[in-house]
Parts: C-alpha cells; structure tokens; sequence
C-alpha cells in the first residue's frame, strides 16, 4: 500500500526516474535506499524528501504554520489512520469533519501533501460508507471528492462517489 | 441557475447550500467565477453559513484574484440549476434538464481539468446534437389493437355503447372498424378496432376509460395486440 502511494506520488511530482522502495518489518514500512546517504525509512520522510527532490516544496505547506501543520497531518495519517479500528474510523471521521468545516485544504490554502497522503490513507473508509453516512460526515466528503478529482493525484485509487444522491432529502436544503 | 439576491439572507442561503458539497463555485480550481461570486458579496458570510464563510476566506487568500482563470460571467449563470434567475441584466442561462438528473454520479464524464471555454464548446456541441437529432423523423410506434366490449345484458343499446366508446379520444388513439358479435343468450359483444402509439396510449389507459361507462360496459378485453 505505502510503496504503490509512494510511486503514486512519483507520478504527480513528475520524476522521471521512479525510484526503487523496498520494505521493512512486519509493517512494511517502507526504505528508500539513497545513493549517497543513509536509507530513508518511513513513508512520511521518503515522502518529504521526493518532494524536495521534484523541487515542490510548496506542497509540504508555504508557511512556517502550515508546513507544522502538513506535518502534523503526516503524522495523524501514519499514527491514527493506519491500521485504525472500525470504532476508531467514526471518531477519526468526526475529527477530520469538524476539522474541515471552514477548510478547503488540509493544511493552508493550497494543496499539499497532507491533503495526497490523507486521501489515500481515507479512500479505504470512505469505499465503506453508506451514503447516509456520506451525507453525515458533509465536509469529508466535499474535501474528498475535490482532491480525488485534483489532476494527477488519483493514480492508483478508484474513484468514489461521495456526494450526495438527491433522491435522499437533505437538511442542508 | 443564479443564487436569488445575494444581498439578501436567502440568497446567502442558497450559496451556503450550494457550496456544502463544493469547494468553488465552478469546476474544482478557483476560477473567475468564484470572483464574480465574491465581489458581488458586500460583506463575510454570517458565521451560521458554515460553507459560504469558508469559501469566502479562501478566496479572500487569493490575492491576485484578477489573474485567476476564465471569464466572468454575469451572475445568473452560477449556481444551483433549477433556481429561478432573479438578478437583473443577466444572458438567459442554457436549459437545464429533468432537476432529478443524477449528475453528481457522473463522476468523470468531463470534469477532470475543464475550463470556461471547454464547457462552452461542450454546450455548443450538445446543442448542435439535439437540433441534428429533433430533426430527423423520429419512427414512432404503433399498434393496432382489437378490443372486445361486454355489455351487461341483451338489453343494453349497443349503438349507443358504440358511440360512448369511440367518444374516448386521447392522443395517439384512432378508433377504426367495429362490429358486433353475438356471444349467446342474445346478448352481443362490441368489437371494435383501434390504432394506437405506444408511447402515449397504454391498454390499461384504455380500459379504464371504457370501463368507466358502468351502465353499459360489463367489462373489456384485448382481444388482439399486434405491433405496426
């Protein structure tokens, strides 16, 4: 999963060379082995360093507050998301709804990494949900349709429908 | 389209409505549309408008918003389809069809990266399709039908039956010849013919209406159905 993510944000960044990943422990975390330096370990760090290596550092956040808050999405996403419970899932989707009621991106006003790497950590959710879940969790939603519909960000990942069907009568009317 | 009165509460409210499952107000980067939008809002949205506020400080962020892309539309054209255009001086807006049109399902049929100007040529192609289309001569369906029309009793006025039945007239119906049969006991059942288009008459339409004259019509049957 993490290395198709990896490779998925090659693509988007435009590396011409894709690089070659291999994993880790029973976590399969995944290595970057550098030519020149140490092996980078973790989907967070690789990730931060192919975005410098694209020369894109923008999408790790164009201020000092929104690069601390990629950041800490980074790390909601490997803590939190991954390997999260089905209880866990309604109280992570409740946070994150809350989260980006006055949001468009995740962090600041431009997309970043946080807004690619929550997506891919959330499209497992969010292919389970009911629509009235959907229709309850209204600014994940929103959020997720406008990044899965970013261009180059969906590349392994099938598209979802999330909004909502008008069949269903909506209190937002 | 259009948002109502953007100065008033209720074209704020259908803002808000149509920004919850949107992130811009037209296509998914910001755009010229969102400008014309924002610059036609005298104030921020009150803070019980929980979409239109957030909309509103994004675009706030931009600050070059004149080098967004597209054109600026007048107003009538943005918003949620179906809505009555009620701001002044705007071009009369593309017919939307059938509100219960699942669009949102249409996933990516043509959104990935349109601009203002793909969405015109599109409208422009669609309209050329459906002129090509209205003109051609469309085959419509037919059937001939042969009913039989039971009276209740050997006393009952048959030509007066006859005449009940084919004052039915409905769109797409043509009564042909008729006849009647005896059925036994003296009594005599109506069979009469008619022509019709699929589309706009159907067999129970039809008996129904017949069945309608109680005091002479016992009962109806589609003796034969045959397809023109």
């Amino acid at each position: 999963m993490a290395l198709r993510e990896l490779s998925s944000l090659e693509k988007y960044l435009g590396l011409k060379k894709p690089n070659k990943y291999s994993t880790q422990g029973d976590k399969k975390v995944p290595v970057l082995q550098n030519n020149n330096g140490p092996p980078l370990v973790g989907l967070g760090t690789i990730a931060s360093h192919l975005v410098k290596e694209a020369k894109r550092p923008n999408l790790l956040g164009d201020s000092a507050e929104s690069r601390a808050v990629v950041q800490q999405w980074l790390e909601y996403r490997l803590t939190k998301l991954d390997g999260c419970t089905k209880e866990d899932t309604k109280a992570i989707l409740k946070d994150l709804n809350l989260y980006l009621q006055d949001k468009v991106y995740m962090a600041g006003n431009q997309f970043t990494l946080a807004d690619t790497f929550m997506y891919f950590g959330i499209h497992p959710i969010i292919v389970d949900l009911s629509v009235q879940e959907k229709e309850q969790y209204v600014n994940v939603a929103r959020w997720f349709d406008h990044i899965q519909r970013c261009p180059g960000v969906r590349h392994h990942l099938p598209p979802l429908v999330v909004l909502r069907n008008r069949i269903y009568t909506s209190k937002h009317h | 389209m259009g948002f109502g009165d953007l100065r008033a509460a209720s074209g704020l409210k259908v803002l808000n409505g149509f920004l919850s499952e949107r992130s811009y107000i037209e296509g998914y980067v910001p755009s010229q549309a969102d400008v014309a939008v924002f610059d036609s809002l005298s104030a921020a949205p009150s803070a019980d408008l929980v979409h239109a506020l957030r909309w509103y400080h994004h675009i706030l962020s931009y600050s070059q918003r004149n080098s967004l892309p597209g054109v600026k539309k007048p107003l009538g054209q943005y918003g949620p389809p179906g809505l009555a255009d009620t701001t002044t001086g705007s071009a009369p807006s593309a017919p939307k069809e059938e509100e219960d049109d699942d669009d949102d399902i249409d996933l990516f049929g043509s959104d990935e990266e349109e601009d203002e100007e793909a969405e015109r040529l599109k409208e422009e192609r669609l309209a050329q399709y459906a002129a090509k289309k209205s003109k051609k001569p469309t085959i419509i369906a037919k059937s001939s039908l042969l009913l039989d029309v039971k009276p209740w009793d050997d006393e009952t006025d048959m030509k007066q039956l006859e005449a009940l039945v084919r004052s039915i007239s409905m769109e797409g119906l043509l009564w042909g010849q008729s006849k009647l049969l005896p059925v036994g006991y003296g009594i005599q059942k109506l069979q009469i013919n008619c022509v019709i288009e699929d589309d706009k008459v159907g067999t129970d339409m039809l008996e129904e209406q017949i069945t309608a004259f109680e005091d002479f019509v016992q009962s109806m049957d589609v003796a034969a159905f045959n397809k023109i």
